[in-house]
């Protein structure tokens, strides 16, 4: 399973053979660009930390590890969808799981690879280059212990159906299904002009045929980076589709949580707390609790078959 | 604290019974000449599963009209509102269109109905403006759970924790946040005269505590008593009795907000069942 021209068209098959890939390649393009563009920045970034990694930190949030960290054992099999350049992936490693990281990102898995190699864990580390709609060409039948996705995966995404469907064939039975990601709430919110308030402006219901196509100014990761010319395609989805797509897919819901806070900020003038998570102010130095801005969500493949 | 909350909110209902089977809104006679007090929303979804026999219990079901509109599909009925004024409205209404021998009322908050009632049920029900007079889910789920009989299912239908938190001034353009989504379990204090079925009433009893409840505080604490969630709906539009600038009405007669009929969610509904293990 090694790296492919992920801009060979031809092999853009919809391999999930569940129809046409939902992927405009308009979208997939203007993205593709972004997110090699992305790496180059988010490697030398502060907020991804490479060097704290390579000395041994864990990229994961204390989060996830509490969440998700007691399904996980030495040898767990853990499949991480749209895993960036593998930070998260290789801290699951780190903790005992055997992985596979996948993301369509060719920069972005060859950095991934470059990594495992450099702190000894590419034993026990692959790294798949592919579109999330052509993870089973890839992955074939092969079944893992826990399915990962976290933070601003499933914005990136028109159909979340065949997501889960991936999420669902490629979880054994009895297998745990994880994700912390952005709120729904908090990505239909802008800022209102020339205060520190929000109102809602985007859509909160998804409308798979309309993605938003924004100029992208900076990087989650780094806000002064030039990103200048480059456009982001993506779809607001609500708990009504993410959670009946999981369930549409035989997985039952375990627990959903909901916070007031974010691992990056959305506008300039939200503050980040020592423990690394970015707040609305309340004007008085304090912070707003008051919105939702993430959760997480965790589902299981029964163990009979049922799924 | 919590007594005095509970104290005004009792208050306030047990004053706006009155109003209500007075009201347009809730059309008192329509529903004795036969009419269905329910929305097509709970109907489409918990219909199916509401026939002759079922045993349903109502949390919060007021003054019994959406009670009484699932014994006349069949059900066998429970209702359950802490307002006195509501249970004997309820009463009096079911011996008069003659459904009192499949329909029983009981005055008890949600809280304590471990201390007044027995039994399990098939469907436990509530809808529409109930979660926001709980201070905590917690105790509702126990209580849901509680009577649910293996294999039971619990559906409720409700606003959107979304269309609680618009600003009163929101405007299509500007759909500013006035709520919060996260509460805490401290309340919201309310000091308004007028009433949600009659917005020119003149009341007595002005003062009430709300709380609002995202998602997870409703669903989680379900999900951690064992119940198995089947399906989690929103709806861009919800029934009338909900009385914002923001909104106006369908073709349907249902409302939406301004300038956002397909993409703001106001109500959700969700189905869950006890499963036999």
């Amino acid at each position: 399973m090694g790296a492919r021209d992920t801009d060979d068209a031809g092999a853009r098959s919809g391999a999930d053979g569940r129809g046409p890939d939902p992927l405009p390649p308009e979208a997939r393009t203007a993205n593709l660009e972004l997110w090699n563009h992305w790496t180059r920045i988010h490697e030398k970034s502060d907020f991804y930390d490479v060097d704290g990694f390579k000395a041994g930190a864990s990229s994961l949030w204390p989060l996830e590890r509490e969440e998700l960290g007691p399904f996980i054992h030495e040898g767990t099999t853990l499949l991480h969808l749209q895993c960036h350049f593998g930070l998260d992936t290789l801290s699951w490693a780190r903790l005992g799981a055997r992985v596979v990281g996948l993301d369509f990102g060719d920069e972005a898995i060859a950095l991934a690879r470059r990594l495992a190699d450099e702190v000894g864990l590419s034993g026990r580390a692959e790294f798949v280059c592919a579109d999330l709609y052509d993870a089973d060409a890839h992955l074939g039948d092969r079944l893992f212990d826990v399915v990962f996705v976290s933070w601003g995966a499933i914005e990136w995404l028109p159909d979340l159906e065949r997501w889960a469907g991936i999420v669902a064939r490629h979880l054994a039975p009895g297998g745990t299904f994880y994700m912390a990601e952005i709120h729904p709430f908090a990505s239909a919110l802008d800022e209102v002009p020339g205060e520190h308030d929000v109102q809602v402006r985007y859509r909160l219901l998804p409308a798979p045929d309309q993605p938003y196509a924004d100029p992208v100014q900076g990087s989650y990761a780094d806000a002064g980076a030039d990103t200048s010319g480059l456009t982001a395609y993506g779809w607001n989805h609500s708990f009504s589709e993410i959670i009946g797509a999981l369930t549409g897919a035989g997985l039952r819901l375990e627990h959903l949580h909901e916070f007031p806070t974010s691992p990056a900020p959305f506008w300039d003038w939200m503050v980040r707390d020592d423990d690394r998570w970015w707040w609305l102010p309340d004007g008085k130095g304090g912070r707003r609790k008051d919105l939702p801005f993430s959760y997480s969500l965790r589902a299981s493949k029964p163990a009979g078959g049922e799924a | 604290m919590l007594d005095d909350y509970l104290k005004a909110n009792l208050a306030s209902w047990d004053e706006v019974v009155g109003l209500h089977v007075e009201s347009e809104l809730y059309d008192v006679p329509g529903f004795k000449a036969g009419r269905t007090a329910l929305s097509e929303i709970e109907l489409h979804e918990l219909g199916p599963l509401v026939g002759e026999g079922t045993s349903l219990l109502h949390l919060q079901c007021h003054f019994g009209l959406d009670t009484l509109s699932w014994a006349r599909r069949g059900a066998v009925v429970t209702g359950v509102d802490f307002s006195g004024e509501g249970i004997r409205t309820a009463r009096a209404l079911a011996d008069e269109v003659g459904l009192s021998s499949r329909a029983t009322f009981v005055q008890s908050d949600v809280e304590n109905l471990r201390d007044k009632l027995t039994g399990q049920f098939d469907v436990v029900f509530t809808s529409w403006g109930t979660l926001i007079w709980l201070a905590d889910l917690e105790r509702w789920a126990d209580v849901i759970t509680h009577f649910l009989r293996p294999g039971g299912v619990f559906y409720i239908a409700e606003f959107h924790p979304y269309a609680l938190l618009l600003a009163d001034d929101a405007t299509p353009d500007a759909l500013r946040v006035g709520y919060p989504y996260f509460m805490y379990g401290v309340p919201q204090r309310f000091d308004e005269d007028g009433d949600y079925a009659d917005p020119d009433a003149k009341v007595e009893h002005t003062v009430t505590f709300e709380w609002s409840h995202g998602f997870a505080e409703i669903v989680d604490p379900l999900l951690r008593r064992g119940l198995r969630l089947d399906f989690l709906h929103e709806l861009p539009y919800t029934i009338p009795g909900f009385a914002f600038s923001f909104l106006e009405r369908d073709e349907r007669g249902m409302q939406r907000v301004k300038g956002h009929h397909e993409d703001f969610p106001l109500t959700f509904t969700l189905k869950m069942t006890k499963e036999n293990r």
